[in-house]
């Protein structure tokens, strides 16, 4: 009956609520029930009154219930998806915001459990603020009657000073009076400047630590009431897959510090492991593997880079011809499209499809070749597990231009090779053993062992080799000798100018087969253009 | 007679036309602005924006008189010059101890305070906090990665004075009967040509503490790395008085 009513008071504010916060893209709402724990047991999510998975925000109807005597259920409700709405449309808006905010909070407060309360805190007090600001809201109200803690009390002092709105707390409380110099500290922060938010919740941390810190001790390892807190969580299921993919790439991108990227990513990692990441799969996700951040971290940062290939002719038995038409759908691809059929109309029912079938003769179509990449992982390069490697970011750009083209990569990863300081991958298609093998850091001697990388080359006509190192291999004059010999199309990238890359390119200037690159920063990287060789065409781009 | 109005244009359309003409399509959005309210935070944040405009402003000032060349050097007379130029521009300022603090930080990004000369900055907030409403100032200042030299310069009898996080060197020069507390560490120079007051460092203090100290009291926490000449005054370590005392040669690391 509860749950009835609650779900028509939804309907009923929903469409205006919409209108209020300019439409966001939100689903209506659902209601929980109140669920009804056995004796003895403390209700799972008491207290708590808005839950928020992915888009989907919750009220919870026990909380409603809770709060009935004090304030009307439909204020209540208002209150609650205001706040759960404006995260969506202001703070944290992405868990790129999120993860950034978290990490300044760590950095102050160093602790993983005071870091998330500051910042789930602190994302609270912007979301709130923005609606007294700009919506009309009932959000005061809903603090005025919660039930509170020394540090709630605290807020709510706050938002008393900030909002010029009266909480019903009195200056001359004890708890309040106490803590007069951080209500201060805490309202001299620019909450709705989204371009300080950074040097913001360094402030609000530094301010409300003490707080933390005594209330942690008070708790003795107990959950603290911050992680009940009724205006909603701030886990990461309020995430979807590609928004936490996109968080990452876009926080590894920002950073570009391993050692913090690893830091975060640890701390959220039951999180993340439960969202799907650490397991074999597309973008980090699927089953297997334990999360491994510094994996994690060069996946995610070389997907802000993109390499093109160079594609070449590649042999088949056939070329494909149109042979049957089939219907188009939604998110099929136009090229294919027979507009005669189709009447010129783009629209799922009407629009056919031309469906392929490879012909019987004999001819030459564009292709991606597989490619084998060689990495030097010898003492003179970074090791890519304890600071950012361009050799290891450049071959994992490479490995995922061939992979996105349908192709296979191998890796050979060398320090000393002839003395064992080697790993060696086969050909394959799984991103997350390719990123393995080319995370991999022996530290010796440089040396190629040529045997090594005869069985991975031979009887492979179309194949794309691919060499990152700073060149200095002590059997260079071996490798030089080799790569005259063979006529794959080859990318070197040597990390750094020095003799030795002198004296190879010196050497193969005249091969136009070999393309060497410097990359001395990480924006070298992108000019990187796979497979080109010199003077390249090819038979359909002669046309 | 004839009409001022400008010809009506493509008068031939469809009436629907026409009103999709005329009808702005972002009309129905305009009920939709809600106006911004006024909360007090924006004036609080306004305000506290124009003190720290002040304050940098005055920084700024100092630089250009004792620090030309941006380059400065540590001598008496130069400290005093110094002093005597930021108080200059300190008295004019009408701020608190939390506008210190955020000056503090704000040193650090390069953004909005090109320059960070350690001397002149400590000397001008050592400035800041002598002239303070607040007979108490709290600075929270353990994140930041500058140590603050020569922080406490001065420090008159009735301050008080809390830092936490590490100080520099010359912390508490010339201490003039003032409250001194660090909650981390502090180098060398510490409390040289102190007068009075009480300088406590919780955890380890450098080389020459109390040079040329003429009264007063060190308390430290940690180990004292050398003590100066010592001229008056008491320099306690871990409880234990240290000066006068046993003689300990000066600099004599221990």
């Amino acid at each position: 009956m509860e749950e009835k009513n609650l779900e028509l008071i939804i309907k009923e504010i929903w469409p205006r609520l919409k209108k209020k916060h300019l439409y966001p893209e939100i689903p209506v709402p659902k209601v929980r029930r109140t669920s009804h724990p056995k004796e003895g047991e403390a209700e799972e999510d008491e207290g708590v009154g808005l839950e928020m998975k992915q888009k989907q925000m919750t009220i919870h109807a026990g909380f409603v219930s809770q709060m009935k005597d004090k304030m009307e259920e439909k204020r209540v409700v208002e209150a609650l998806l205001d706040h759960g709405v404006t995260h969506y449309t202001f703070c944290p808006w992405d868990f790129h915001t999120h993860l950034r905010l978290y990490s300044e909070a760590k950095k102050v407060v160093g602790d993983k459990e005071l870091a998330k309360q500051v910042s789930n805190r602190f994302i609270d007090v912007i979301a709130d603020t923005h609606c007294v600001k700009k919506r009309c809201t009932e959000i005061p109200e809903l603090h005025r009657n919660l039930e509170k803690g020394t540090i709630e009390e605290v807020i709510a002092s706050l938002y008393q000073k900030i909002w010029g709105i009266d909480l019903g707390i009195s200056a001359s409380k004890k708890s309040v009076k106490g803590h007069a110099d951080i209500v201060r500290r805490l309202a001299r922060i620019p909450y709705l400047d989204r371009s300080r938010w950074g040097e913001s919740i360094r402030k609000f941390a530094r301010s409300l630590k003490p707080l933390l810190v005594e209330e942690q001790k008070q708790q003795g390892g107990k959950e603290s009431r911050g992680e009940h807190n009724p205006q909603g969580e701030h886990d990461l299921n309020r995430y979807s897959n590609e928004e936490i993919d996109q968080g990452l790439r876009d926080y590894a991108r920002q950073t570009l510090d391993l050692s913090e990227f690893k830091d975060v990513l640890e701390d959220f990692s039951d999180e993340l492991t439960g969202a799907g990441y650490g397991r074999e799969g597309g973008m980090g996700r699927g089953h297997g593997n334990p999360l491994d951040a510094d994996v994690l971290f060069y996946m995610k940062l070389a997907e802000n880079y993109s390499i093109p290939v160079k594609k070449v002719p590649l042999e088949k038995k056939g070329s494909l011809h149109p042979y049957s038409h089939s219907p188009w759908e939604i998110g099929s691809p136009f090229q294919e499209v027979d507009i005669w059929t189709s009447f010129g109309k783009i629209m799922p029912g009407i629009t056919q499809v031309w469906t392929k079938r490879e012909g019987k003769g004999r001819g030459k179509i564009e292709g991606t070749p597989d490619s084998l990449i060689a990495i030097d992982s010898s003492g003179s390069m970074i090791n890519p597990r304890k600071s950012l490697s361009y050799a290891v970011l450049g071959a994992a750009c490479a490995a995922n231009a061939y992979l996105q083209n349908g192709s296979k990569v191998a890796v050979y990863n060398f320090s000393d090779a002839p003395m064992g300081g080697k790993e060696i991958l086969n050909y394959t298609d799984r991103r997350e053993d390719i990123y393995r093998v080319l995370c991999k850091y022996f530290g010796g001697g440089t040396a190629l062992d040529l045997e090594d990388l005869m069985p991975l080359i031979q009887g492979r006509k179309n194949l794309d080799l691919f060499i990152i190192t700073d060149m200095k291999i002590t059997n260079l004059e071996a490798l030089i000798g080799f790569f005259s010999q063979i006529q794959n199309r080859m990318t070197t990238v040597h990390i750094g100018d020095n003799p030795y890359a002198a004296r190879f390119e010196k050497a193969v200037e005249g091969q136009k087969n070999i393309s060497i690159y410097t990359v001395k920063r990480k924006e070298d990287i992108p000019h990187i253009v796979l497979g080109r060789i010199k003077d390249y065409f090819n038979s359909t781009s002669r046309k | 007679m004839k009409s001022s109005l400008p010809p009506k244009k493509n008068s031939n359309l469809s009436p629907d036309k026409e009103n999709w003409k005329a009808k702005n399509p972002f009309e129905e959005f305009k009920t939709l602005a809600t106006p911004a309210l006024n909360l007090p935070m924006d004036q609080i944040v306004q305000s506290s924006e124009a003190i720290m405009d002040r304050i940098r402003w005055g920084y700024e000032k100092l630089l250009e008189e004792e620090a030309k060349e941006l380059v400065w050097m540590v001598q008496y007379n130069t400290i005093i010059k110094a002093y005597e130029v930021a108080e200059k521009y300190v008295k004019e300022i009408d701020y608190t101890a939390e506008d210190v603090e955020d000056f503090c930080f704000a040193m650090e990004n390069t953004q909005r305070i090109p320059y960070l000369i350690p001397g002149p900055a400590g000397i001008y907030i050592s400035a800041l906090c002598n002239y303070a409403k607040e007979e108490e100032i709290l600075l929270k200042l353990s994140e930041l990665k500058t140590e603050i030299n020569l922080i406490g310069f001065r420090l008159p009898r009735g301050k008080r004075l809390r830092i936490e996080g590490d100080t520099g060197d010359f912390t508490g020069i010339g201490l003039e009967g003032g409250d001194l507390v660090v909650e981390g560490n502090a180098k060398n120079w510490t409390g040289a040509g102190m007068r009075g007051g009480k300088i406590l460092i919780k955890k380890n203090i450098g080389l020459h503490t109390g040079e040329w100290m003429m009264g007063g009291e060190i308390y430290v926490g940690g180990r004292v790395r050398g003590l100066g000449n010592i001229v008056e005054g008491k320099v306690y370590e871990r409880d234990k008085l240290v000066y006068p005392g046993k003689a300990r040669y000066p600099n004599l690391y221990y």
